[in-house]
């Protein structure tokens, strides 16, 4: 499996209130198709990733209206797989590619929340649950609290733990202009901010963010670049409570195995990535899960810094979900943009010196959809 | 919010689980709700083990403070979340400690 990334396009992301979702698709993809050098005219299909635009507004059909907003008149399609929306808009995009329908692709996803009340978002997002998790007044902070929790009593993790992955993320953020909030925060403004749903405060959590990612895709893999070489999507139960166990993903297993497989390399390959960081406990979990450390060790993991830029494996250098913002649809996408851009020495303060392989993580839900890829250069 | 017929078809299954016994395994305590459940903040959800099933419920009539793992809880029926004057009110299964 070898794809190029051509090209990438990235809003700024944030509270984007003078700006409509087209405002932001259109600004992502031309962006992005400037930066391939390729003519517009030569995108021969369009992967929109959205998951709550129709729900907020009554517009749907974006695949289309995004592409013809574009001046195209290509193959259209709208992707939906809760926040794994945009990694799996990369992974049919190039599917599309490998099957050689297509030579050049364009994928974006776009969220536009902050026009909407936040129950009105944490009811929309509760989409990506199940029924008797939405009767039961569940919300997705209170899905990864319980994961929390579980993962507390079972294993001795802290607030404190959790806290270091905000306090690293923040950091990383404040690096990258792009980022919804590009500051520094202390362990103790993490732990002193309000509870939205124990254990979590309001910094445990990705705030509710409007935002575009683009990139464009080819199966024309002459020359020197960067390559998507592995791309696996897993599923599990939509409803938490249904699975296994409360303190691991397994979709994050079994995705991650196929797409080292394809790529052909080993974990201690990778240099940089950038994974699901949703909530705190969800990057503790990411570490453990692909197997960068131990089961029940992430959060030591994180917080002795292996994981901070200038540590042995930098995470979310981008600021992650919970820093650089979470514009649902749009984070898959902006996870193949910052590794790409680490891969091709780009990515200004935030580089990580001899990144020449990365991985990107992409949860849905509580996990029941996981998108890894692996890029290369 | 649920339509009448799917109320009505939910309604149905109800005595299916009431009076069931579990084991309370893990809980939050939600202080920003979703739409429908922001008058009832904060509010306890927990996940309830019942042996050949685990079901994310809302645990009622306690104090968090009075809660411990694996505490036993039963179902029983209550209102979900708030709907308007003319709307068919919704009821479902929540759990309380024994």
């Amino acid at each position: 499996m070898k794809v190029k990334v051509l090209g990438t396009g990235l809003t700024k992301f944030g509270e984007a209130w003078d700006k409509s979702l087209l405002d932001l698709a259109q600004q992502a993809s031309l962006e992005a198709i400037n930066d391939s050098q390729l003519s517009i005219s030569q995108i021969e299909a369009v992967f929109v990733a959205n998951m709550i635009h129709g729900k907020l507004t009554g517009q749907d059909h974006l695949g289309a209206l995004v592409t013809s907003s574009l001046g195209l008149k290509c193959a259209s399609f709208r992707v939906e797989a809760a926040c794994a929306s945009g990694g799996v808009a990369v992974h049919l995009g190039l599917q599309s590619l490998l099957a050689g329908t297509y030579k050049n692709v364009l994928v974006v996803g776009i969220e536009k929340m902050t026009d909407a009340a936040t129950s009105k978002i944490s009811m929309s997002l509760m989409g990506a649950g199940s029924d008797q998790e939405r009767k039961a007044g569940l919300t997705f902070p209170a899905l990864y609290a319980l994961m929390a929790k579980a993962h507390m009593q079972k294993f001795g993790t802290t607030r404190n733990h959790l806290a270091a992955v905000a306090v690293k993320n923040h950091y990383h953020a404040s690096l990258n202009e792009k980022a919804q909030f590009p500051f520094e925060v202390t362990e103790d403004r993490v732990l002193a901010s309000p509870i939205i749903a124990s254990p979590f405060t309001l910094f445990d959590a990705s705030p509710i963010t409007d935002g575009a990612a683009a990139c464009v895709l080819s199966s024309e893999t002459r020359g020197a670049g960067v390559f998507i070489t592995g791309s696996a999507v897993a599923s599990d139960t939509v409803d938490l409570s249904s699975r296994k166990s409360l303190t691991e993903i397994a979709a994050t297993k079994q995705a991650a195995k196929q797409a080292l497989a394809q790529a052909g390399i080993d974990l201690t390959d990778i240099k940089v990535a950038e994974v699901h960081d949703c909530f705190t406990i969800a990057e503790i979990l990411a570490m453990e899960d692909l197997g960068f450390c131990e089961k029940g060790m992430g959060g030591e993991f994180v917080q002795k810094g292996t994981t901070k830029l200038g540590g042995k494996l930098p995470v979310n250098t981008s600021g992650g979900l919970k820093a650089c913002g979470h514009p649902v649809a749009a984070t898959g996408v902006k996870q193949i943009i910052e590794v790409t851009h680490q891969l091709q020495k780009r990515a200004g303060k935030r580089q990580v010196n001899g990144a020449n392989v990365g991985l990107t993580h992409n949860v849905g839900g509580s996990g029941a959809t996981v998108v890894i890829h692996i890029l290369q250069s | 919010m649920s339509s009448p017929v799917q109320i009505w078809r939910q309604h149905k299954q109800l005595n299916k689980y009431l009076g069931k016994e579990g084991k309370l395994i893990v809980w939050t305590k939600i202080f920003v709700a979703p739409e429908g459940f922001e008058h009832q903040t904060p509010y306890i959800v927990g996940i309830v083990d019942f042996g050949d099933k685990r079901m994310p419920l809302q645990i009622v009539d306690c104090e968090e403070d009075n809660l411990t793992i694996n505490q036993k809880v039963k179902i029983v029926i209550r209102k979900i979340g708030k709907v308007r004057a003319e709307d068919v009110i919704e009821y479902g299964s929540k759990a309380k400690p024994i």
